[in-house]
């Protein structure tokens, strides 16, 4: 799974706040000027216009997608269920 | 003018008579004439060579002295009779490469044409642009192209741009047209408020009172601006901004109107070079959430009391009718080349009634005709189309703009295209080479652009005296052109080559070859999203059409790269029928499913803002409206393509004017083998025989879909 992600992101900073991401085998890319590899990687998942409009957006493994905040809390949230991986926060 | 027997005789006559004997005599002691620029002859005055020199350089006059003096031996040793002016302009240009002066040389260099080259241009077509004819008015704009391009690469471009295009490394497009800007967008709205008052006009028209009269500004104002543009001139939402004139008339009216519409533009081969104008029209079948609650200019250029968004109806009905004689084609059956319709499909239009219906409409003519360009503005997109690909996206301050749509006037300034497979030559599989030699050519590109930005600034100081006037005119508290909202296109060519050659596969044969593709488009986007805030300048990334560009630079890394090119150089080789692929498109060879190849090539299409296309050639398919349709669909709402078309191809006879389906060596009515066959070259229709060979070659490589 690949998160996309960008630093004036609140949301995308959330996430980062409230799940072991690296732990749950999660990618961060983050957009940004000097980052062609992660916006290629945007593009070859058919999402640069999606992510004009929100951010952050978690690709799946079978290449799916969610552009939803609440979507993308709740599938890291039962997937850290899953491996037993513990959230960091789910409050902040 | 005499021959040089007969000028001898003359200068033995007027030098056994008058002063000039005297003159003769004390310059050169002989019979030397000159022909001279001005169209007569003189007498041989050394003194000239010094004025010229001190005119035209920074030189110093001893230095010019010495020079005339020794260009002058030179003639006197030679026993030349006659000399003309532009040889002894070039024996002096020789003594000042002998003693160094190369800035001084450039300075004084004369632009032309040598006489073979004209005599050849005279009998034979030229076919870098397939929408020049032939003819004495195409070949007076060639001449001046010709003309043109030297003083733009001697005297436009610092030395460094112009070698990186005479090389191949970067190609700076339409040189022949470099006192003026690349593409133009509008609405009608401003001759439809302020009629057709342009400077320097015998007569000035009030607002049309009628659409025939209304149609006529139209025309007359597009080739007004062909003229000072060098490509192609664009019309925003055409059947909304009609619709206020269109009220209460029979649709037989308003057919006739249509068919004016198209008629006139595409017979309009007698404008500037004798070339039809590159006309395109934006066409909406709902009233677009910009336009909608604006207010209506009817005629007379007064308000009619009504927004767009309550002349729906009557721009419905017009652009169905237009479709209609799209779907009929012109006198002898055969597809129009210009205006091109290109439909916006958005959000709003799956919303609007009849919207089906209509889909089906223009489907029909894409499937029979080829005429409609599907483009697509998803969310809250908003675009003016137009040139092979070109879009101008509207911002905020665009949609502000909107509310008074005369206001809404884009253009693109110049087009710079980068040779893509030349840095994988040179790089030669090394990344961090590829990347430094990347940023190096997009440099390049930024700088061309500035130096043509200072020329053109330069020409429209000027003001309405100047070369420029009608770029000035301001009827509206702001020049017709406005600069500040210019964009600068940063266009590509072969990237299908270039990745073949950097990782060993073509875009279509394998992810890796993909994503190293995007990554490079997207370092691309990043880097003239960087440079545009450190110039502040608009520079973006276009598909660039490279209609003789993908031929020019396969030939010039034929030559300087060869054994690298010959791996990745497309088309037949034996014929010189070679070319690289059009910007970020596949393999045209590639037999690829239409939808598969509309969906990867639309991965591209976001990274680059000012246009992307992609081409389904139909050939002699003849497919199911009601199929097309169900495609746009799926386009629209399972990819991330800009825009496409569906081509197919034609073959028109000359002896029996008929016109058939395909591309056939005979007519298949009489069997004359007088013929011409008729498709898509880069965006747009022309006759195949006045293609390039590069285009030839990719004319006969394309895959042909079967929908």
């Amino acid at each position: 799974m690949t998160l996309f992600t960008k630093s004036d992101c609140t949301r995308c900073m959330e996430l980062k706040n409230q799940f072991d991401l690296k732990a749950l085998g999660i990618k961060v890319e983050k957009l940004d000027s000097d980052n062609a590899e992660a916006l290629s990687h945007l593009a070859w998942h058919g999402l640069v216009e999606a992510a004009r409009k929100h951010l952050p957006i978690l690709v799946l493994d079978d290449c799916s997608s969610l552009t939803d905040y609440n979507e993308i809390r709740n599938h890291l949230a039962q997937e850290a269920q899953k491996t037993g991986i513990a959230c960091v926060n789910l409050f902040v | 003018m005499g021959t040089v027997a007969e000028i001898n005789k003359m200068a033995t006559a007027s030098a056994s008579t008058g002063p000039e004997r005297v003159a003769v005599n004390e310059t050169t002691d002989m019979a030397l004439f000159v022909r001279t620029s001005q169209e007569d002859i003189m007498g041989w005055d050394r003194k000239r060579i010094v004025e010229a020199l001190l005119r035209e350089t920074f030189i110093d006059r001893d230095t010019a002295e010495n020079i005339s003096c020794q260009v002058e031996e030179f003639i006197r040793s030679s026993s030349i009779k006659m000399v003309t002016g532009p040889l002894i302009r070039e024996l002096v240009n020789a003594k000042l490469l002998e003693l160094n002066l190369e800035d001084t040389r450039r300075m004084h260099t004369r632009l032309g044409a040598p006489l073979y080259d004209v005599d050849q241009l005279l009998v034979h077509p030229n076919k870098e642009n397939a929408n020049v004819p032939h003819g004495p008015e195409a070949t007076n704009l060639t001449l001046a192209e010709w003309i043109k391009k030297e003083y733009a690469l001697l005297h436009v471009f610092t030395p460094e741009v112009s070698d990186a295009h005479l090389r191949g490394d970067i190609h700076l497009h339409d040189l022949g047209f470099i006192d003026r800007p690349y593409c133009s967008g509008q609405s009608l709205e401003y001759i439809k408020k302020f009629g057709l008052n342009l400077p320097h006009s015998l007569a000035m028209a009030k607002p049309a009172k009628h659409p025939e009269v209304l149609l006529a500004h139209m025309v007359k104002f597009a080739a007004a601006l062909q003229s000072h543009f060098a490509g192609a001139i664009g019309w925003d939402a055409v059947n909304l901004f009609f619709a206020p004139y269109l009220v209460g008339m029979s649709d037989r009216e308003v057919k006739q109107i249509a068919q004016m519409l198209v008629f006139e533009f595409s017979q309009q081969a007698v404008a500037r070079g004798g070339q039809a104008i590159f006309s395109d029209i934006n066409l909406y079948w709902e009233v677009p959430k910009h336009f909608a609650d604006v207010p209506a200019i009817g005629p007379e250029g007064e308000y009619t009391g009504k927004t767009y968004g309550e002349y729906e109806q009557e721009a419905q009905r017009f652009v169905w009718t237009i479709f209609d004689v799209y779907k009929e084609g012109d006198g002898a059956g055969r597809p129009f080349f210009f205006p091109k319709p290109l439909v916006h499909i958005t959000e709003k239009f799956f919303q609007t009634p009849g919207h089906m219906e209509f889909l089906h409409h223009i489907c029909d003519v894409a499937s029979s005709m080829g005429n409609t360009y599907f483009v697509f503005d998803r969310g809250d997109t908003a675009k003016i189309s137009e040139c092979c690909r070109l879009s101008f996206k509207l911002e905020a301050t665009d949609l502000e703009d909107a509310r008074e749509p005369w206001r809404m006037r884009y253009c693109a300034l110049q087009n710079v295209t980068i040779n893509l497979p030349r840095i994988a030559y040179e790089a030669d599989g090394d990344d961090t080479k590829f990347f430094t030699l990347l940023n190096d050519r997009m440099k390049l590109a930024v700088n061309a652009h500035r130096q043509k930005k200072a020329f053109i600034e330069k020409l429209l100081s000027y003001g309405e005296n100047g070369p420029l006037a009608l770029l000035m005119m301001d009827q509206d508290g702001s020049p017709y052109l406005r600069l500040q909202r210019a964009t600068y296109l940063l266009g590509m060519v072969g990237l299908n080559e270039m990745v073949q050659y950097h990782t060993g596969n073509e875009l279509h044969q394998s992810p890796a070859a993909m994503k190293f593709g995007l990554k490079v488009i997207a370092h691309m986007k990043l880097l003239a999203e960087k440079l545009s805030k450190q110039h502040n300048m608009r520079f973006v990334l276009e598909q660039t059409p490279a209609e003789s560009t993908a031929y020019r630079f396969a030939k010039l890394d034929q030559r300087y790269y060869p054994s690298a090119a010959q791996k990745a150089i497309k088309g037949t080789l034996a014929y010189g029928e070679i070319y690289y692929t059009n910007s970020t498109l596949f393999n045209v060879s590639h037999p690829m499913n239409p939808i598969e190849r509309v969906r990867a090539e639309g991965l591209f299409h976001p990274l680059i803002e000012a246009g992307s296309l992609t081409h389904i050639w139909l050939g002699e398919s003849h497919p199911d409206p009601k199929a097309l349709a169900d495609f746009v669909i799926k386009v629209f709402r399972w990819t991330q393509n800009d825009q496409i078309t569906f081509s197919p191809e034609f073959t028109s006879c000359r002896d029996c004017g008929k016109t058939s389906r395909g591309l056939k060596e005979a007519c298949p009515y009489c069997k004359s083998r007088n013929v011409d066959g008729i498709t898509r070259i880069t965006g747009y229709f022309t006759k195949v025989s006045s293609w390039n060979k590069g285009k030839l070659g990719e004319l006969k490589d394309r895959y042909r879909s079967k929908m």
